[in-house]
């Protein structure tokens, strides 16, 4: 028995050995593209033209040096474009930086948004309050209100509690944070519209986010 | 003899036709007192082979001397008397041989038919007259006495029996319990008695007055143990009968019987076999009998309450399986162990406490973080930085604000401690202390090496000069005069012009330049 399975084996070991495997480097941007550059586009709310202004190096010189990406702005179109170049690494990188711009557009803070940068999993939901209960005139108000609280500090109790970032842009909602955080964010605010009252949010939220920073 | 029989016997009748309380007073009736006893007297003489008289002397005699008389006839008499009945009670068999005869006590035209033709026919044959005679003398004693039934049958139980407890009466209760138990029903008990002694009579002894209940003394015995069965299971009736017709009945046909006695004699003995075989024959139709009958309600199976007679389960003994265990029976000897125990165990101090379960350790509490109301200083990235480093390198992780809470707490502890041990150690060496920053003291070098204890205050340690430095004059306030307080002032006065002059162009400086960032 063993000689015919030795007898196998030779045979087997006779024919041609398989070439091996080959090992390819991961494709860069360009030739991922087929050579062809890629673009984005982030158009720019008339709110946000003056802060672009004054944070432009802040945002230009990451996106530039470290992601490798061309960034410009456009006046006339009021909008920031961007662009992989010959060396950027990886394909990833101008999405990344587009979220970026994407993030300061819609009210975040250079600080804040170079965590998309830098962190993978995190990301941007936004909503509207309308979404969750239909609310007009003093009703929206004093929702609005409610969300960010006295000097903003029930904002910020989420934001801080939740490792998130909040903006409240009239009706719209925008929170930046990992996925979980966004939930835990999403639903406190959510409770907050349909209008309970703060005292009860925290106690929540301190229950959750003691789980969630374990 | 016959006429003064029955002149006596007259006397007797009438006698006892008399009411009790005429005995009471003296009176006509004293003469047919004596009469009838003398009657009575030669009637027991022949059983008295002992008697000094022959017959009672009445005439001229005291009551208390015809009484005497009377006594001492009849003492012996009743203990001879007391001996047959002991001699029959043993020997059942021997009432046989005393030949046919039968007691009718509470009829008492039975009886005095009974005596009259006992005394007819006893002529014929000794054995015959000896029971009958037997037989009047217990009728006798029984009309002496006054009593009549149970003195013949409980000639031995005279000690034991009063007005409260009566033989008889224990037996028909016994007889009662024991049918009820065998299911017998007590109305047919009689019949049953008189059936089965029928039959036993039939069976035993063809010679034997059949009939009749009372058959100890009827029916002839061949000296068998069957006779002493049979007397085993004699009854009330066996003894003194039931009914009235039957009895007249079957006195007829024991006369008839009396007869043939002797002829019969022969052929009806029946051999050791046949006999057992009769009593096996008779045992057996007992038991299909029974068979036959319904069951006991403790053989049906399943029985409800309503099926069974009442309060019948509480006679049975029934039978539980009882889970819970019995409650012990607390003896002295139980309570004498236990103190034992209780004693030795406080000698050895052996108690077995129940310890405390160990609580497990406690996980240290999660820092509570407290809700940050205010914007976070830090930007996100930042916050997920310190994360990432604190779980990849816990080493290099910035300390948190808790951390830094604790430092200052632990510095401000180390400092109470030093201040504490300072105070209550006369030869108190400081731990070396590991300085950041070093010291310089203008103390001078000498209290630096003084090795004096630390209670000791430094005031005493120093000189006077190093205390206070001053020239000249020193003069209180109150030495001064005026001249000298005006001095005093004018010399306070310009010192604080020099120094105000001072400070306005200081102040100027700063404020020209926080003007020029606008």
């Amino acid at each position: 028995m063993a000689e015919s399975t030795q007898m196998e084996v030779e045979t087997a070991t006779q024919t041609a050995p398989l070439p091996a495997k080959p090992t390819f480097k991961p494709l860069k941007a360009h030739e991922m593209s087929d050579g062809k550059v890629q673009f984005r586009k982030i158009s720019v709310p008339p709110n946000r033209y003056s802060p672009l202004k004054k944070a432009w190096l802040d945002i230009y010189t990451p996106i530039y040096d470290q992601m490798k990406v061309d960034i410009r702005m456009n006046l006339k179109g009021r909008k920031v474009e961007l662009k992989t170049r010959a060396d950027t690494p990886d394909i990833s990188n101008l999405q990344k930086s587009a979220d970026f711009v994407h993030a300061f557009m819609l009210g975040f803070d250079i600080p804040d948004a170079i965590s998309l940068l830098r962190m993978d999993e995190l990301y941007v939901e936004s909503f509207e309050i309308k979404d969750v209960k239909t609310l007009k005139g003093e009703h929206l108000s004093r929702a609005i209100g409610r969300l960010s609280g006295k000097g903003g500090k029930t904002r910020f109790a989420i934001e801080n509690s939740t490792k998130t970032r909040i903006v409240i842009a009239d009706s719209r909602i925008h929170i930046l944070g990992a996925f979980t955080n966004i939930k835990v964010a999403r639903s406190s605010l959510c409770s907050l519209i349909m209008g309970s009252p703060a005292g009860k949010v925290y106690s929540k939220l301190r229950n959750v986010s003691a789980r969630l920073n374990e | 003899m016959a006429i003064v029989k029955d002149s006596g016997f007259e006397a007797l009748e009438k006698l006892k036709s008399t009411e009790p309380p005429v005995f009471l007073a003296p009176s006509s009736k004293s003469e047919e007192a004596r009469a009838a006893s003398q009657h009575l007297f030669e009637k027991l003489k022949p059983y008295n082979p002992k008697s000094p008289f022959d017959e009672l002397l009445v005439d001229g005699f005291d009551a208390e001397q015809i009484w005497q008389q009377i006594d001492m006839q009849s003492q012996p008499l009743l203990s001879s008397l007391r001996q047959e009945v002991n001699r029959f009670a043993k020997n059942p068999e021997e009432i046989r041989k005393l030949g046919n005869l039968t007691l009718k006590v509470s009829q008492k035209d039975d009886v005095d038919e009974m005596d009259m033709d006992g005394s007819e026919s006893g002529d014929d044959e000794l054995e015959a007259n000896e029971s009958e005679g037997e037989e009047e003398e217990d009728e006798e004693d029984e009309d002496e006495d006054g009593d009549e039934d149970e003195e013949e049958k409980n000639g031995d139980n005279e000690g034991i029996e009063d007005e409260f407890f009566k033989i008889k009466e224990l037996e028909e209760f016994l007889e009662d319990g024991e049918a009820e138990e065998y299911g017998i029903d007590y109305k047919n008990k009689k019949g049953v008695a008189k059936k089965k002694k029928q039959n036993l009579r039939d069976d035993d002894d063809e010679e034997d007055d059949e009939e009749d209940e009372d058959d100890e003394f009827g029916a002839f015995a061949g000296g068998d143990d069957e006779e002493a069965d049979k007397l085993g299971k004699a009854k009330y009736t066996d003894f003194f009968g039931g009914k009235k017709k039957e009895t007249k009945v079957k006195w007829k046909d024991l006369s008839e019987d009396e007869a043939e006695f002797e002829n019969d004699q022969g052929d009806v003995k029946l051999s050791t076999h046949e006999k057992e075989r009769v009593k096996l024959q008779s045992k057996i139709e007992q038991m299909e009998k029974a068979n036959l009958d319904p069951k006991h309600w403790t053989m049906q199976g399943e029985i409800t309450a309503a099926k069974r007679p009442k309060n019948s389960a509480l006679e049975v003994d029934l039978d539980f399986e009882h889970n819970a265990r019995p409650a012990p029976v607390i003896t002295e000897e139980v309570t004498a162990s236990l103190e034992d125990l209780i004693k030795s165990r406080i000698i050895e101090a052996r108690f077995d406490d129940v310890q405390r379960a160990p609580s497990m350790p406690t996980k240290a509490k999660r820092e509570a973080k407290e809700m940050d109301e205010s914007k976070s200083k830090k930007g996100l990235a930042e916050v997920y930085e310190d994360e990432y480093v604190r779980t990849a390198n816990p080493a290099f992780a910035p300390t948190t604000f808790s951390d830094e809470l604790k430092k200052e707490a632990s510095m401000l502890f180390k400092n109470l401690c030093l201040k504490l041990d300072a105070l209550s150690h006369f030869h108190f060496t400081p731990k070396p202390v590991i300085e950041e920053m070093s010291i310089q003291t203008n103390v001078p070098a000498i209290a630096m090496e003084e090795v004096a204890p630390v209670a000791v205050s430094d005031a005493t340690m120093l000189a006077p000069e190093e205390i206070f430095s001053g020239k000249g004059d020193i003069k209180d306030e109150s030495e001064l005069t005026q001249e000298e307080r005006k001095r005093r002032r004018a010399k306070k006065k310009r010192k604080f012009k020099a120094e105000s002059a001072k400070e306005p162009v200081k102040k100027a400086r700063d404020a020209t330049t926080g003007s020029e960032g606008l």
